[in-house]
């Protein structure tokens, strides 16, 4: 059973009654209390979801804190595999794809990412410190929606997310 | 020219020309003296007519004077008279037509034709009367129609002319020995008297009644002329004709020959000469094409054999004579076997030289390969420098600006973001140091500080570095090192260096759980120094590239451990300013071996 089929079965059984308890859910949908809440806290949540993808944790969490702050829900991955498990668990509106990474690197991602039919309306920016033009246009051949060099201004990056926002909710 | 069509015509002057001139003038002396006998021929022929005839009338004249000096003829007997002229008439056979006696006065008084009449106004009866014997002109007989004249001469008694004697004497007997004369198939005589008229020709009827207009002959003739010329006669014939004046009878007598008849030995001769010279000109012809043939056959195969030997066949031409051609052709084979000999040596030298050729343009090629390789490298390397530089960087960066944007953040997120922020200042101190060291060593510009080193003091530092990282992973590194190890020469720091990227290398490479030894030991006049790990091994075909600058067996693996794979490129660099080398033992999944050499200090 998927997350969003687990979402659809706890809203039913809040609808018919409002103070049913997450032990009682857990029981009647057949999975741990905690996971119950974290759904509902899940559905509760309306903030834009931003998934972060970068294998240096350094860079990762400066970042992570400054969104945060801005009221978004981030979400953090740390290999290719994991943004794409993330990705498809989160639907985030919003990736910030690192390129150089071991293993699946940005690009493979990137080109995963776009196959995937609840994805097709996530922004991606591709964030590398690799500012070569070859580079930006494979990236966004590649179907990114933006490119933002490292060392990048935060403030930039910021305003290029809420552009990106945009488009989303224009679509 | 080609050499045969000068030799057939060479042939052909030389022979022709001297052949036409020598049948020329033959045929030119032979015409002469063909001609000469014909007009002898011819003029015999005319010669004898006019003797013919001149016996002839002669004959006529004698008969007439004797009968006019006949007694008979002064006898007044009638009757005897006719019987006596009758005899005559007989005797002659038609040569005489008629007797006549006339008297002074012209008048007939006696004819053997019983005629009668005054002739006192004839010319021969006033010629006669005067005393001579006269001949008349020719004229047709009024009573026979033939061609006849009167002859008369005067009849003397003592003296004295008593009367004429006269006979009418016909031509044809004349005419019948004429036509005897041999003048020739094609011959023709005729006789002409002063005024140009016929008065004997084979053809009767012409006789008196024609003139010949325009003939040459008879032009001649009248103008009492002899000769022999060729001219066109009246029936427009070309003919050769001589013509003879007899001035006794004031005849002309033409005798002409068809120029061609005339000439049949001379057109018989040139006819001859024309074959015997185009029969001659048809052997020399022949002969000419065998001469070439044997002269040219030869050149032509020598032409080709020179032509195949420009070509590149160096076949030896086949040498068919003895003579000049046959040595040229001769020397020509010698040249061409030597050529051959050449070429086949060029040859030789050319495909070496191209071996050589291919095998520097090969060399060329992998050179060119490792060039751009190497480029490609260089580039990716800067590439990647930049990006291990700017990553920290931009760390550092967010980081600064999420802490100065927030006065009251919570002190432990303030620690995190600082933590972070020096962290990263290390980072990237680090890798500035490694690419200024690695670009010192390849300028030959790192300075060493050579002075006895001490293996274990060495090694107790790099443990100091790393032992934190090792203990992290669960990796124990053992020390095998005796203690009576002497002293090396080296820089200390370097080493250190040294074994703290071998060091690092085996730590990344080692799964958790593994082993490094670090040891070392004397050998003789040197130290060697080895360290073995527990690791995934490196794969045979990159063992040999690990040293290269700017290799990296995972490019993206090297954050774990920082540094951008420059640390085996580095070591190697330190190693080799130490005048040694550092050697790898490795095998997939069994772990690597790094060794070095180094000089043992002075005791």
């Amino acid at each position: 059973m998927n997350r969003d089929a687990i979402d659809d079965r706890i809203l039913q059984l809040m609808k018919k009654d409002s103070n049913i308890s997450n032990i009682e859910m857990s029981r009647i949908i057949g999975i741990p209390e905690n996971e119950i809440a974290a759904r509902i806290l899940n559905i509760s949540d309306t903030r834009p979801i931003i998934l972060i993808v970068d294998d240096d944790m350094d860079s990762l969490l400066p970042l992570k804190r400054s969104l945060e702050r801005e009221n978004y829900k981030v979400v953090e991955a740390y290999s290719g595999r994991d943004a794409l498990q993330k990705a498809t668990a989160e639907t985030p509106d919003v990736i910030l794809l690192d390129l150089m990474m071991p293993g699946m690197d940005g690009y493979d991602v990137c080109n995963r990412l776009k196959t995937e039919m609840t994805l097709k309306n996530t922004q991606i920016i591709m964030l590398t410190a690799r500012d070569d033009v070859g580079d930006k246009v494979r990236g966004l051949e590649l179907g990114a929606d933006d490119y933002v060099t490292k060392p990048f201004n935060l403030s930039e990056l910021k305003a290029r997310i809420k552009a990106a926002l945009r488009r989303t909710s224009n679509l | 020219m080609r050499i045969r069509s000068e030799i057939i015509i060479f042939f052909l002057l030389i022979s022709v020309i001297p052949l036409s001139i020598v049948a020329y003038i033959s045929y030119d002396s032979s015409k002469e003296a063909i001609s000469g006998s014909v007009m002898e021929k011819l003029l015999g022929a005319t010669e004898n007519t006019g003797n013919a005839i001149d016996n002839w009338m002669a004959a006529r004249k004698d008969d007439i004077r004797v009968i006019s000096q006949s007694r008979i003829l002064v006898c007044t007997d009638k009757k005897q008279l006719r019987e006596y002229l009758d005899t005559f008439e007989r005797e002659y056979r038609g040569v005489y037509r008629e007797f006549f006696i006339l008297d002074l006065n012209g008048s007939i008084i006696f004819s053997t034709l019983d005629r009668k009449g005054n002739a006192g106004n004839e010319r021969y009866f006033t010629e006669a009367a005067n005393g001579k014997l006269y001949v008349s002109d020719v004229s047709l007989s009024e009573i026979t129609g033939y061609s006849e004249m009167i002859i008369a001469n005067p009849v003397k008694n003592n003296g004295t002319i008593t009367g004429i004697m006269a006979a009418r004497v016909s031509l044809e007997n004349l005419y019948r020995i004429i036509e005897n004369i041999d003048v020739g198939k094609s011959g023709e005589v005729f006789i002409v008297n002063k005024d140009g008229n016929i008065i004997f020709h084979k053809n009767r009827s012409m006789i008196l009644l024609h003139s010949i207009p325009d003939n040459h002959a008879v032009r001649e003739v009248t103008y009492e002329k002899n000769g022999i010329d060729e001219y066109v006669n009246y029936k427009g014939e070309k003919v050769l004709g001589s013509y003879y004046w007899l001035p006794l009878y004031r005849w002309g007598l033409i005798v002409e020959e068809k120029t061609d008849e005339a000439y049949t030995g001379v057109v018989a001769l040139g006819r001859l000469m024309v074959t015997v010279s185009f029969f001659a000109i048809i052997g020399v012809v022949f002969l000419a094409l065998v001469i070439s043939r044997r002269l040219t056959e030869p050149i032509k195969s020598l032409e080709n054999g020179a032509l195949g030997l420009v070509k590149g066949n160096f076949r030896p031409i086949p040498v068919t004579s003895r003579n000049e051609i046959g040595h040229l052709t001769e020397i020509l084979n010698q040249t061409a076997s030597e050529l051959l000999f050449i070429r086949k040596k060029l040859e030789d030298r050319i495909q070496l030289a191209n071996h050589d050729l291919e095998k520097k343009n090969q060399e060329l090629i992998e050179a060119n390969e490792g060039l751009k390789k190497l480029d490609e490298m260089k580039s990716e390397f800067i590439s990647l420098v930049s990006h291990e530089l700017k990553t920290p960087l931009s760390t550092i960066k967010v980081s600064a600006e999420y802490l100065e944007s927030d006065d009251n953040a919570d002190p432990f997120e303030r620690k995190e973001m600082l933590r972070i922020i020096i962290r990263n200042i290390d980072r990237q101190t680090r890798m500035i140091n490694e690419i200024l060291d690695l670009s010192k060593i390849e300028a030959g510009k790192m300075e060493f500080q050579f002075e006895n080193v001490d293996m274990r003091e060495t090694v107790n530092s790099v443990i100091e570095n790393i032992g934190q990282l090792a203990m992290k992973k669960k990796i124990t590194i053992s020390l095998d090192i005796p203690d009576s190890l002497p002293q090396f020469i080296a820089d200390k720091e370097k080493l250190i260096i040294v074994l703290n990227n071998l060091a690092g290398n085996a730590l990344k490479f080692t799964p958790v759980g593994g082993s490094i030894i670090i040891s070392a030991k004397d050998l003789g006049d040197s130290i060697e120094v080895r360290m073995k790990d527990t690791g995934i091994g490196i794969e045979k075909e990159k063992l040999e590239k690990i040293f290269d600058k700017f290799y990296q067996v995972d490019s993206t693996s090297r954050r774990k451990i920082g540094g951008c794979g420059l640390g085996l490129s580095i070591a190697s660099g330190i190693i080799r300013a130490h005048g040694s080398q550092i050697h790898v033992e490795s095998e997939t999944g069994g772990g690597s071996t790094f060794s070095f050499r180094l000089k043992k200090a002075e005791p």
